[in-house]
């Protein structure tokens, strides 16, 4: 393990007043660039390979090595497309703007490397509707590398034109899952679709696709620049390279930060973000999918075995949210199940139905009419949904499933204290107890 | 041929197949909601879990579970699999997803049309649990009048997407989609854009709840006073196959019957709808019409004062003088009955025939992404005209065209017509303008008309739901069908007439005339046989949990 300074930060100072928009010529100056160049002087197959080294994983939140899925690609299929994942919405999640704010052009250089690694006809950046700067800023910065035939060229030793475009999306979360991501690209409604067949066989517009997040395509350059070795001496065996840290909640200093994977939690908190502010209790390791750790895991490494290790269902997009001892984790919980209830696509009945049944369930026990029987049947409803145990199509219920299993395994009490009360027919009960 | 074992019970399949539909077509019945074998798989509802065991690529003798249910209605089955629809994962997710669909279901059965027939009931039967652990108030969704034939009751729906599947993939119109997202999405039109195409019937039949209901058939029957006749369709060349629901000689609706090689599990609106003729406005006795009265009679009177007319009509006119009408929407039997009978009173006789309504050109329905055809309306509106041609030539000589038949009456050749009329008549002012020369009219129909108006005689008749027989569609596909309902009295099927008036032996059915069409060198027809409806009746058995 050795991290010895910022990667995809180098550019974007930690003093807010000092960050400014990387123009293309800033970032040429600054070395970029530099790294398509040198992977335009190699065969694709070695940039395939140097990937698969470095072991670089995907940053969207599945976490799945990124070489091996560009090998999934098939021979001598063609048009191929690439789809940037700049959806973004899963809550406590803003690293892939944070970057894209600054330095834009980062990712594009990642996706022109990628694109010719690949042999892309056309990228696609699926940018969240919300992010209306940051789209502004990403046309601008395709623009100028445009301009400076970055794109609307031939990858070298190809006939194959390369082009990106930005594609807004409408601001649904689930466009940010991969094959919801796509649908709504080809202008359909944003429903995940049913795999077989991958994307990778037949993603946008029944072609070839790969799917990478902002980050992991952020990546790439460096990866180029200081090859695979570099990259892995950062993080542990599994779980390889720099990552971006977005810290919210009950901290001094909130913000992205920049380290390596592995790093304690407790590390991460009191390296970068003036430490806890007041008591810490709980965390969300990643995103509100991920699940929550306890009191006791405060010391959690964060990389890809966090989940085996911690009993949450992963690292997710490492937007880590801290809670103090002051928090109301049922008010949480409710606000979590909330937002998958509302963001559910509605396709498969256990998650439409069951997000929206544990959504009023919890608003009741918040309002104070919680009885002893919510618990079990709250768990039941929780564990019976995500495409782990194979009742849905993607992975939003499986999020909900860990919201909602995790808060109620790992803080049984602040949930039965608050159902203690039982239904007495005929009299009105007034919420009593209840921090709304 | 490929087996797998389900539920420890052997079935087998051919060619590429998912798992449910190899168990569907091997009479296993595995709980479905989203799966239409005629659209495309979206494997959403997540009834249809199962857990399976799969072999081994590397060593396929070697089986290996896979941890997760997965969808029987997108998993291709393969050979040596077990599958296991009872097991106590795939049980609880049945039990989960039942649960789930009835939270907010608002439980109307006593006041909806589908109680009986809905896949919600018979599941919950099945599947479900028998109490409701939902304490939260259900959401309300509205009803809502979306086509010509269809209401929605959208708190019923199920969002199984069947019905938009339909509408984009079978009749590619595209009218419904779904509106909103997660718990609030509801199916919908889009605004001042009805669902209505010529097939829009057919989504209130694959909608597996009461959310799509039939405005036509609303609030008129309990379905489980329905009794079910196989059919053929009479309104047109399709030759679609058809089920008359009807009870006490009422007809209350058609429903589509599948057959592969026709109308898959389709028919258009105007199979679905045009049956009130059934039931309206039909004629109510037997007549005569002497020079200055209208004389009411019996069958015997009538049989025998046909003959009598017939008779004298030669005998005065000479042979030839006698013209026979069919119409392609009789039954092939009831022409050649007709056809013989006439022969044998005026051997020379003309055999005409009426032409058929065509309209426009055949309307074909397309799959918009694949191209397939999914739907043909022939433009051809008679239900028989194959079996008109093949009769027209089974008599031969002395055939009359029907553009030749207006010199030929103007030249006073005949002095008898007997004329079956249409079931619909689409040109009874024209065909009554050209035989009024002729002295003896006599006409056989189902309904007054301008013909019956002008007729000597008027014989009332079946329509095709009360009688039996063949009709042979465009292809020329023979295809019998049973008669439905009681005809009104006192009409009774054309081939019945001249049944009796041939004086043929025993009684008069069908079946028994298509033998006798056999021994008459019209072999083809020995062997028509007449389609089984099988009532879905299954013996109810609650899984253990
Ligand atoms: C409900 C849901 C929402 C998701 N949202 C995002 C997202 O906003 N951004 C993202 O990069 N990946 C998101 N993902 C993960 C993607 O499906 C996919 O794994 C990822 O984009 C792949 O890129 P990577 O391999 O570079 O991480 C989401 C997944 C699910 C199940
Ligand atoms: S799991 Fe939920 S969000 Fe994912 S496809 Fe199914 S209904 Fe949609
Ligand atoms: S209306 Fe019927 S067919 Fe359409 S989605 Fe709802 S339940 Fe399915
Ligand atoms: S029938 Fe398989 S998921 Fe609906």
């Amino acid at each position: 393990m050795a991290f010895s300074g910022p990667v995809l930060l180098k550019r974007i100072p930690n003093d807010p007043q000092q960050r400014k928009l990387l123009r293309y010529a800033d970032y040429v100056a600054t070395g970029g660039y530099a790294s398509l160049k040198k992977a335009w002087g190699m065969p694709a197959e070695d940039i395939i390979k140097l990937v698969v080294d470095s072991g670089l994983r995907g940053r969207g939140g599945a976490g799945f090595p990124c070489g091996t899925k560009w090998t999934f690609l098939p021979k001598e299929s063609f048009p191929r497309y690439l789809a940037v994942n700049f959806d973004e919405s899963e809550p406590g999640t803003f690293k892939d703007r944070y970057l894209s704010d600054y330095d834009p052009h980062v990712l594009l250089e990642g996706i022109a490397i990628a694109g010719y690694a690949n042999k892309i006809s056309t990228s696609y950046i699926y940018i969240r509707g919300e992010y209306h700067k940051q789209a502004k800023i990403l046309e601008e910065a395709l623009l100028e590398a445009y301009a400076n035939g970055i794109f609307g060229q031939k990858h070298p030793g190809t006939d194959i034109v390369h082009n990106c475009y930005v594609h807004r999306g409408a601001g649904a979360y689930i466009c940010g899952e991969e094959t919801g991501l796509l649908e709504s690209l080809e202008g359909k409604r944003g429903w995940p679709r049913i795999k077989p067949p991958f994307p990778a066989v037949a993603g946008a517009f029944a072609k070839p696709t790969i799917i990478n997040n902002v980050e992991t395509l952020a990546c790439l350059p460096y990866i180029l620049e200081h090859g695979a070795a570099w990259f892995k001496s950062m993080g542990t065996p599994s779980s390889a390279g720099p990552k971006l840290f977005g810290v919210s909640g009950h901290v001094n200093r909130p913000g992205v930060y920049e380290d390596e994977l592995g790093i304690k939690m407790s590390t991460l908190i009191d390296k970068y973000c003036g430490g806890v502010k007041g008591k810490y209790r709980a965390a969300i390791p990643g995103g509100v999918s991920m699940g929550i750790l306890g009191t006791d895991q405060f010391d959690a490494q964060l990389d890809f075995d966090i989940g085996r290790k911690y009993n949450v269902l992963g690292l997710g997009t490492a937007g880590v949210i801290v809670m103090n001892d002051q928090t109301d984790l049922v008010v949480m919980l409710r606000n979590i199940v909330r937002f998958f209830a509302h963001e559910s696509c509605g396709q498969c009945t256990p998650c439409r139905e069951g997000t929206a049944w544990m959504h009023k369930m919890l608003s009741r026990i918040v309002a104070g009419y919680g009885t002893a029987k919510d618990f079990d049947l709250l768990l039941e409803v929780g564990l019976s949904m995500g495409s782990m145990p194979g009742t849905t199509i993607c992975g939003l219920a499986d999020g909900a499933n860990w919201a909602v299993k995790t808060f109620l395994q790992k803080f049984p009490e602040d949930f039965k204290k608050r159902l203690k009360r039982d239904v007495v027919p005929g009299v009105t009960l007034t919420p009593a107890g209840a921090a709304v | 041929m490929p087996t797998m074992e389900v539920d420890g019970k052997q079935i087998s399949w051919e060619g590429k197949k998912m798992i449910l539909q190899a168990c569907l077509d091997n009479g296993v019945e595995l709980p479905h909601y989203c799966y239409h074998p005629g659209m495309s798989i979206v494997a959403s509802c997540r009834i249809c879990l199962v857990e399976i065991e799969s072999p081994d690529p590397k060593d396929p003798a070697k089986l290996v579970r896979v941890p997760k249910l997965v969808p029987s209605c997108q998993t291709p089955a393969v050979p040596g699999m077990k599958v296991y629809s009872k097991s106590p994962k795939a049980v609880a997710n049945q039990k989960a997803v039942m649960e789930f669909l009835l939270i907010n279901h608002p439980l109307d059965c006593p006041v909806c049309d589908q109680a009986g027939e809905c896949y919600l009931q018979d599941y919950s039967f099945k599947y479900g649990r028998s109490e409701s652990r939902f304490d939260e108030n259900k959401a309300k969704k509205p009803k809502k009048d979306i086509g010509k034939h269809v209401v929605l009751y959208s708190d019923r729906c199920i969002m199984c997407t069947r019905c938009v599947r339909f509408t984009r993939e079978i009749s590619g119109t595209g009218e419904l989609a779904v509106f909103g997202r997660g718990h609030k999405e509801e199916i919908d039109v889009f605004q001042g854009k009805p669902l209505d195409n010529p097939l829009s019937g057919n989504v209130i039949d694959i909608c597996p709840v009461g959310a799509l209901l039939d405005k036509d058939f609303m609030f008129t029957q309990r379905v489980w006073f329905l009794k079910t006749t196989p059919s053929i369709s009479p309104f047109g060349s399709g030759g679609e196959n058809i089920l008359i629901q009807h009870n006490q000689g009422r007809i209350y609706r058609i429903k589509p019957r599948f057959n592969a090689e026709i109308n898959k599990w389709w028919i258009s609106d105007d199979i679905r709808y045009g049956w009130q003729f059934v039931h309206e406005n039909r004629l109510a006795e037997l007549r005569v019409a002497d020079a200055a009265h209208a004389l009411p009679m019996a069958w015997e009177q009538a049989e025998a004062r046909l003959e009598q007319t017939l008779l004298r009509s030669v005998s005065e006119r000479g042979q030839g003088s006698t013209l026979l009408m069919l119409s392609p929407f009789d039954t092939t039997e009831e022409m050649f009955l007709a056809a013989r009978y006439i022969r044998k009173v005026d051997p020379q006789a003309a055999i005409g025939l009426n032409m058929s309504r065509i309209d426009g050109q055949d309307q074909v329905f397309t799959n918009p992404t694949t191209g397939q055809v999914t739907y043909t309306i022939r433009a051809d509106k008679s239900p028989n005209r194959s079996g008109a041609e093949k009769m027209r030539r089974h008599f031969g000589d002395n055939i009359v065209m029907f553009n030749d038949l207006a010199s030929q009456i103007a030249s006073g050749r005949y002095a008898t017509v007997v004329l079956l009329a249409d079931a619909i008549g689409h040109n009874d002012d024209e065909l009554a303008a050209l035989l009024s020369p002729i002295a003896n009219r006599i006409v056989l129909s189902s309904r007054p008309s301008r013909l019956t108006g002008q007729a000597t005689m008027v014989l009332p008749v079946c329509t095709w739901a009360e009688k039996s027989g063949v009709y042979e569609n465009f292809e020329g596909r023979v295809q019998a069908f049973e008669k439905a309902i009681e005809p009104p009295e006192p009409a009774r099927a054309a081939g019945h007439v001249f049944w009796n008036m041939l004086g043929m032996p025993g009684t008069y059915s069908a079946a028994q005339v298509r033998q006798v069409m056999a021994d008459h060198g019209l072999s083809e027809y020995a062997a028509v046989s007449i389609p089984v409806h099988h009532e879905k009746v299954e013996l109810m058995e609650f899984s253990p949990l």
